[in-house]
């Protein structure tokens, strides 16, 4: 403060600005800073858990090296990895198919249908809203346990997202080529293949890879609701205490998620700015 | 024809090796059309058992809904802590050294790596059930997001009043108050919030693998069968969800464009 006051050489100027920035919030602090404690008090939290931690940390270390590997050769781990990406793959493939037509059905400059715009927009907000947890818990029960209800869930949740994505491209496609297919008469599917398509399709493939990535790591949660896969392996072999199990499973997981993140890197990259359907 | 069928051939090599990747992917996960066909009638039954929603259940689930919300907050205000604190090392207009920006964008994007799942598991391991693995989770988990964004928005302040401050000799921290700090605060708050958005999703989750909230309602309820009342759970979910993100999306407009700490 003193560094400030000098450099401005107006100190008392410098103080009231203080006081008056103290007094707007100080209020907003104060009550989260109550709010905080008070959440912290009713969860328990006590430093010493921190420090109880750490014997029990050590002890799980010792006890999850060396890996297990021979969990892996099972067939079923490799089961429950292709359980898990397929889960992730043909879900995010349904999803994107499912915002394709909502994406296109809420965009403006194709949709001129007021409410099934809204409709749309409307179906995409509400996904966006609900957990993907209570999805698969409903499908749980309609469709019942196993990857396939995994598999439906992950389609579900990607469409509030995809969708959403695929309409505002669509809404901020260059208007040239389409006024100019709608001035000779085109129909208006000849104008979303000709003069929107070409432009928006390289955006929707990158960002359903995008959405794969986040798929992936859902359809390990998924696993432990009831969805099978690769998920539900490592949380048994925790609540059993295989711990060295558990390693062995935990490195498979890290492997799988993050080949799968530089797959769909490269293939993004190779396809934004090329010309898809040109 | 021909000329079609050239136009269009790497878009139907591509379409055929999907829809393969799709049939292939619908064989391991079990998929198949009777099955499918025989179970809508019986998932329509159970789906009606879930209503009318129970809600004499409602009493016993506003604590576990509250220690939810406490779950996401608390962990959020200590992996922003924790977000902050890497920040400042990780931003080269503040760290003239590189080998500790490296270090310091390697544990952040490491972070983003993981799995939200392999953390809550080991955290669980570690400290056992209740909310306090819950709350190290999410603040875990927040670190390399939130930490990222701090740091892009550390490089992108206005250089001319960090340099003012240089030449005439200011240390870093009175570097880092006056000249940095207010620039960023409200977009490291505006972050922050969205990010509570996502981790009260999160926090939700941890009830499944016992660390505690409404989530255990969820699931618990749903293993003995009493699907009137995760139907409840459900709802109370779901009105958790949209007041948090209302709440947060309020406070973010008012912070966003605002002048904090100047």
């Amino acid at each position: 403060m003193k560094f400030k006051a000098l450099l401005t050489g107006e100190r008392k100027k410098e103080e009231e600005r203080y006081r008056r920035y103290f007094e707007k919030y100080y209020g907003v602090g104060l009550v989260f800073a109550a709010l905080f404690f008070w959440s912290w008090r009713s969860l328990k939290i006590y430093p010493e858990l921190f420090l109880s931690g750490i014997p029990h940390f050590i002890k799980l270390v010792g006890e999850m090296i060396p890996p297990n590997w021979q969990v892996l050769t099972g067939g079923n781990v490799a089961m429950a990895v292709l359980e898990t990406l397929s889960m992730a793959f043909v879900g995010t493939v349904f999803g994107a198919i499912l915002s394709f037509f909502l994406g296109i059905f809420a965009a403006q400059n194709v949709t001129p249908a007021a409410p099934v715009r809204e409709l749309c927009r409307y179906i995409m907000a509400l996904e966006r809203a609900v957990p993907t947890l209570i999805i698969i818990l409903l499908l749980v029960v309609f469709i019942g346990l196993g990857p396939f209800a995994g598999m439906v869930a992950i389609a579900i949740g990607s469409v509030g997202m995809l969708g959403k994505l695929f309409a505002e491209a669509i809404e901020h496609v260059d208007p040239r080529p389409l006024e100019s297919l709608e001035a000779a008469g085109a129909t208006r599917l000849q104008l979303i293949r000709y003069a929107v398509l070409p432009q928006v399709i390289p955006s929707f493939i990158a960002n359903s890879l995008y959405r794969f990535d986040i798929n992936l790591r859902t359809a390990l949660f998924l696993g432990i609701v009831g969805g099978g896969g690769i998920g539900l392996n490592l949380h048994v072999a925790m609540s059993l205490f295989r711990y060295a199990d558990a390693l062995a499973i935990t490195v498979i997981v890290l492997l799988l998620i993050v080949t799968a993140e530089k797959f769909s890197d490269y293939l993004r990259k190779k396809i934004i700015g090329q010309e898809v359907l040109s | 024809m021909f000329s079609y069928f050239k136009r269009y051939m790497k878009s139907i090599f591509w379409s055929a090796l999907l829809l393969f990747l799709v049939w292939g992917g619908l064989i391991v996960c079990r998929v198949n059309t009777s099955n499918l066909l025989s179970n809508i009638p019986r998932g329509i039954k159970l789906l009606r058992y879930m209503l009318p929603p129970d809600w004499s259940a409602l009493p016993s689930m506003v604590g576990p809904a509250l220690e939810t919300v406490q779950i996401a907050f608390v962990g959020t205000v200590i992996g922003a802590a924790l977000a902050f604190a890497l920040s400042l090392p990780a931003a080269s207009n503040l760290t003239p050294y590189t080998a500790l920006r490296e270090f310091a964008r390697g544990i952040m994007s490491a972070e983003r790596a993981l799995p939200d799942l392999l953390i809550i598991l080991f955290f669980v391991a570690i400290v056992g059930l209740g909310p306090f693995p819950g709350v190290m989770a999410v603040a875990v988990s927040s670190v390399g997001m939130l930490g990222k964004l701090f740091a892009d928005a550390i490089e992108e302040v206005d250089p001319r009043p960090l340099e003012a401050m240089e030449t005439v000799g200011a240390t870093w921290l009175q570097m880092v108050r006056y000249a940095v700090l207010p620039q960023i605060i409200p977009s490291v708050i505006a972050s922050t919030l969205y990010r509570f958005d996502v981790n009260i999703r999160m926090s939700i989750f941890l009830g499944v693998v016992g660390a505690g909230g409404i989530g255990f309602n969820l699931i618990n309820s749903m293993r003995l069968l009493r699907y009137q009342e995760t139907m409840a759970a459900i709802m109370v979910v779901l009105v958790l969800v949209v007041a948090c993100e209302k709440t947060s999306e309020f406070l973010r407009s008012r912070v966003l464009g605002q002048e904090v700490l100047k």
